[in-house]
């Protein structure tokens, strides 16, 4: 139980990292995030299907298509927002959902479709009587390594930096050289680039244009659980909530398996309201 | 110019004939609608009037307390099955049964206002979030609830009137949404309104000041239940026929859309913006019966989309309205109209 | 100032109250029209089941081709619900007093059905063929109303049966759908077992909004059964048989009629589909069934869109129309609502793309006798490359309760 949990929690660790991340930067709570990843997915199924490409030239094309996804909806749409609210930035974003949403269906019908891919997502390998399939194995292990290489990535590289410092504070920032607009930009399309392999490790199993919906509403639950400004809280945010599903499912209810994340969620935030891993912050009168 | 002078001034009802007027002028819109729309207008008109009725109530929690709600399709589920159950098991009349319901969908609000009172943000967005998922489950579970299978309604009637037809429906709902606005109205002209209000702009001013932050915080999530609850319950009858699947997180997000689209801490917004969206939300199906236009996307979809996934075109176009409302307007419809009067007052300088 | 809107709004009040509408006794047949209107999502999670009405509307262009019914063409009005019954009434509605229906056909889908099935009823507008397999329809029956999609009951008892009796297997355990396609499922399922003086080892319900089907299997898998029904749609079907995969459990899968797209299954679940077996409504689509040959040539080489598959849903949306258009030809030029329902009481064995369809006078306490029209299914089960072999022919079931 415990394992198959973790295995679930990777997907929405890395949609959650995804989220944390623009929230980090721009504290725009991104509902778009799951359909960029869906935009993404259905990119490299177009790219491996009807034009036949290899896998080691789709992929990259795949995350260079997220990237451009990610820093062409900052610039065109969030940049020209004006005295945007957070509600206002979560109804932009949702409009953005609908539009990708919308494109995507438009596209490649609704029939359900599934993506080839190097490994089989239903081969697994025996650890002790507990099976894990190799494609749980390898999202567990991306997830991870995503986590590490951000992780070093805002704490060490000059670009991280000059991203942390734009959230801590954006007038300074700017008046330290630093271009935050082309920091925001930067900022989404690294997450574009996480969720979006959330969405190629969901493909090979099914895909349709509804699938990313879930993953990322959970992965949005993961990370305000983990604290919503912290990666790491993200992430173990992200198993905690795999677990405790998995765990629930198999031993009280399995009927009410989806929603008790949530409920697990408001109680978390009663006791800690900002989260697992974040400073409660209180807003300045 | 919109100078007020005492308290008596600033609570009136019209601040001045103009208002009035214009009041008079869309009530008599209102009344004589019916005689000279087809019978699927008056459909279109009693959804939007429901809609309308929750965003105001919406309106209060996010446009005038400064709270998030991502699940108040929990609180209209629980107002649509309320009305129903009360009805059929309790043999309730309607009138009494309604808001009856409204009450425990204000009482569970303010069950969501306690953990609310710490939560603010996106951290508030996923509780809300998770109520309304909540309760759609467990209505589902529940048999008494006609699970999964749904519920029918049963007959409408109040003394002797019986009302089989939109057209009935639409003379019972449209006084009442006249009622619930009016009301929100006056409530934010009130002590608890400017309490809201202080609670938006900085709540723990607010507490300074001697504002109970539990009492108005609790307060308003109950309220804002409270409407959604009687919208829900009339809800189930216009559609005569609920099950939990209708109740969505997508219609929580979109009751939210309704009221930052119509602009926050506006009743007009309020309304404005519930029945745009809503009306978008009926009619976009149709935009490839449109002239010109619709030749065009089909055309388009046989080139380099496809023709089977031709009608997910209204999702764009749905989408992109939003967008480009709260880019060029951050108040919304609000906005706009204040715009274009301040515009028009000044013409032409 | 307050008096005057108060008295306003009563005075239009009442003026309200004094009108009343006078109903057009027969609306959408002209001397060269017919108006029949479907509803289908085209959007929205229940999209795949679209292809239903794009079907329906495509062989209404074959018909009108051949010169029409009697002289007249038919106008088919279809429209985009998402599966939403707020919208599904609305479109309705619309049509209905817009253009004027003469009557529906088919329509996806149990819960908008039931958003607009009173509303049809109450102004005695035909409905024939709602598309799914609902006991809704019948219970209680109605005048106007013929379904004809197979009661998903039916399809558990055809898979019970053919399991015990042929493959011999005792231990039943199903994954159902926690709605009403589910909830059908699981009732036929308990009461032909039951029959055979046997029970479900597990019941698990999956709901829509899952993704991660591993505890749901870990609850199949712990019942130790040697047949599981899958009462579910296909992408959870295909996750379902995926996971146990994976966990190296692999009973013998039974499933639906939902999940008898055999091409679309295999490819989808990557080959994984194969030895399942189904139970299914509509003749095979690469049988050489004249008829299916015929629709394929005529209906789906001429007139389908460039990119639609001639998948089974597709030619549904024919099945379900089939039975309208001979009662349609049956009436002749006189055409009212009444006649129609007359002709379509008069089908006994109606042989079209489906098992053969009878309806009966309408008799209430009757309802499976005289209104459901399909009765019949077969079983078929996948092979490689999505073919399907047929197990057993149409087979008869009677339904009482």
């Amino acid at each position: 139980m415990i394992v198959s949990g973790i295995a679930a929690g990777s997907t929405y660790a890395l949609m959650g990292m995804a989220m944390v991340i623009i929230y980090k930067t721009s504290e725009v709570p991104n509902f778009a995030q799951g359909e960029m990843a869906l935009a993404t997915s259905f990119f490299t199924l177009m790219l491996l299907e009807q034009r036949g490409l290899p896998y080691h030239l789709a992929f990259p094309a795949a995350f260079l298509f997220a990237i451009g996804l990610g820093c062409l909806l900052e610039f065109a749409v969030l940049r020209r927002a004006k005295e945007p609210s957070v509600l206002g930035f979560i109804v932009i974003t949702i409009g953005l959902e609908m539009i990708l949403m919308g494109l995507v269906s438009w596209k490649f019908g609704a029939d359900p479709k599934t993506m080839p891919f190097p490994i089989s997502p239903y081969d697994s390998i025996a650890i002790g009587g507990v099976f894990i399939s190799s494609l749980e194995l390898l999202t567990l292990f991306v997830a991870l390594v995503l986590m590490i290489i951000l992780f070093i990535f805002f704490r060490f590289s000059k670009l991280g930096m000059a991203m942390k410092a734009t959230q801590q504070n954006h007038t300074a920032a700017r008046l330290m050289g630093i271009r935050t607009n082309r920091m925001l930009m930067l900022t989404w399309g690294i997450s574009s680039l996480v969720g979006c392999t959330a969405g190629l490790l969901i493909s090979p199993i099914t895909m349709q244009p509804y699938m990313m919906w879930d993953p990322m509403l959970k992965g949005f639950a993961a990370a305000v659980m983990g604290g919503m400004t912290s990666l790491p809280g993200a992430v173990f945010g992200a198993y905690i909530l795999g677990i405790i599903e998995n765990l629930f499912g198999g031993y009280v209810s399995i009927e009410f398996k989806s929603v008790i994340a949530f409920i697990i969620i408001v109680l978390v935030l009663c006791i800690r309201p900002s989260g697992l891993f974040s400073r409660h912050y209180v807003k300045k009168v | 110019m919109d100078m007020k002078r005492d308290y008596y001034e600033d609570v009136q009802l019209f601040t001045s004939g103009v208002v009035l007027f214009w009041f008079v002028v869309l009530l008599s819109l209102i009344a004589v609608l019916p005689f000279v729309v087809k019978n699927y207008y008056i459909y279109v008109a009693n959804f939007v009037a429901i809609n309308v009725i929750v965003a105001i109530g919406l309106n209060i929690l996010v446009g005038y307390t400064g709270q998030i709600s991502l699940g108040h399709a929990g609180f209209f589920a629980i107002g649509a099955y309320g009305t129903i159950l009360l009805m059929t098991k309790l043999h309730f009349p309607f009138l009494l049964a309604l808001p009856a319901a409204a009450l425990v969908a204000a009482l569970f609000g303010f069950l969501l206002g306690l953990p609310a009172l710490r939560l603010e943000g996106p951290y508030l967005a996923i509780a809300t979030l998770g109520f309304g998922l909540t309760i759609t489950q467990v209505i589902g579970r529940i048999e008494l609830f006609g699970g999964r299978q749904g519920l029918h309604t049963p007959e409408l009637i109040i003394g002797s009137w019986h009302l089989n037809s939109d057209r009935d429906f639409y003379c019972l709902l449209m006084p009442l949404t006249i009622l619930l606005a009016l009301g929100a109205r006056n409530l934010i002209k009130t002590k608890v309104g400017r309490a809201f209000i202080a609670i938006r702009d900085a709540d723990i001013a607010a507490e300074t000041m001697g504002v109970n932050l539990v009492f108005y915080k609790t307060l308003a999530f109950a309220v804002s239940a409270f409407y959604a609850g009687i919208a829900g319950g009339l809800y189930a009858f216009v559609l005569r026929y609920i099950e939990p699947e209708i109740f969505t997180l997508m219609m929580s997000i979109m009751f939210l859309a309704m009221v930052v689209v119509g602009g926050l801490g506006s009743i007009f917004g309020a309304i404005a913006g519930a029945a745009l969206l809503s009306w978008l939300d009926l009619q976009l199906r149709n935009i490839l019966d449109m002239p010109y236009i619709g030749d065009w996307l089909e055309a388009l979809s046989k080139n380099y989309f496809s023709i089977t996934g031709v009608s997910n075109i209204q999702f764009i176009v749905f989408g992109f309205i939003m967008i480009l409302i709260m880019l060029f307007e951050p108040l919304g419809l609000y906005g706009i109209w204040i715009r274009t009067k301040k515009y028009w007052r000044m013409w032409p300088f | 100032m307050k008096n005057k809107v108060v008295w306003l709004l009563a005075a239009a009040m009442v003026f309200i109250f004094g009108l009343s509408l006078p109903v057009a006794a027969e609306v959408g047949v002209t001397d060269t029209e017919i108006h029949i209107g479907q509803w289908g999502p085209q959007t929205g999670p229940a999209a795949p089941w679209g292809s239903i009405a794009r079907g329906t509307g495509d062989y209404f262009k074959m018909i009108n081709a051949a010169g029409g019914i009697n002289g007249r063409k038919i106008v088919y009005h279809m429209f985009d619900d998402g599966y939403n019954p707020a919208k599904t009434k609305a479109g309705v509605k619309e049509l209905q007093e817009g253009v004027g229906i003469f009557s529906w056909v088919a329509g996806v889908g149990t819960a908008p059905g039931l958003a607009v099935r009173d509303y049809l009823m109450e102004k005695k507008i035909p409905w024939v063929g709602p598309c799914s397999g609902s006991l809704h329809w019948i219970n209680p029956a109605n005048r106007y109303l013929f379904p004809i999609y197979p009661l998903y009951i039916i399809d558990a008892k055809a898979l019970v049966k053919y399991a015990v009796e042929k493959l011999g297997k005792k231990r039943f355990a199903i994954a159902f759908q926690n709605d009403d396609y589910g909830k059908n499922g699981l009732r036929g399922v308990r009461e032909s077992l039951k029959k055979y003086g046997l029970e479900l080892v597990a019941e698990v319900p999956v709901e829509i909004k899952d993704a991660d089907m591993k505890p749901h299997v870990m609850k199949l898998r712990k019942a130790k059964p040697d047949a599981v029904l899958l009462w579910v749609g296909p992408v959870h079907a295909v996750k379902i048989v995926g996971t146990s995969k994976a966990m190296r459990f692999a009973p013998q899968w039974l499933s639906t009629s939902a999940c008898s797209d055999f091409p679309l299954m295999m490819h989808i679940s990557k080959g994984l589909w194969k030895g399942v077996i189904a139970s299914t409504f509509a003749s095979l689509p690469d049988s050489n069934d004249p008829l299916i040959t015929k629709y394929k040539k005529e209906v789906h080489e001429k007139f389908a869109a460039k990119n639609e598959r001639w998948g089974i849903f597709y030619y549904a949306g024919i099945l379900l129309a089939e039975p309208l258009v001979e009662a349609l030809k049956r009436c002749g030029r006189d055409l009212t609502r009444e006649r129609l329902v007359t002709e379509l009481e008069g089908l006994t064995d109606f042989k079209g793309l489906g098992g053969t369809i009878s309806f009966k006078p309408f008799d209430a306490k009757d309802p499976y006798g005289t209104r459901q029209g399909g009765k019949e299914v077969f079983l078929i089960e996948c092979l490689d490359g999505g073919k399907a072999k047929k197990l057993t022919d149409w087979t008869y079931f009677d339904y009482r309760w």
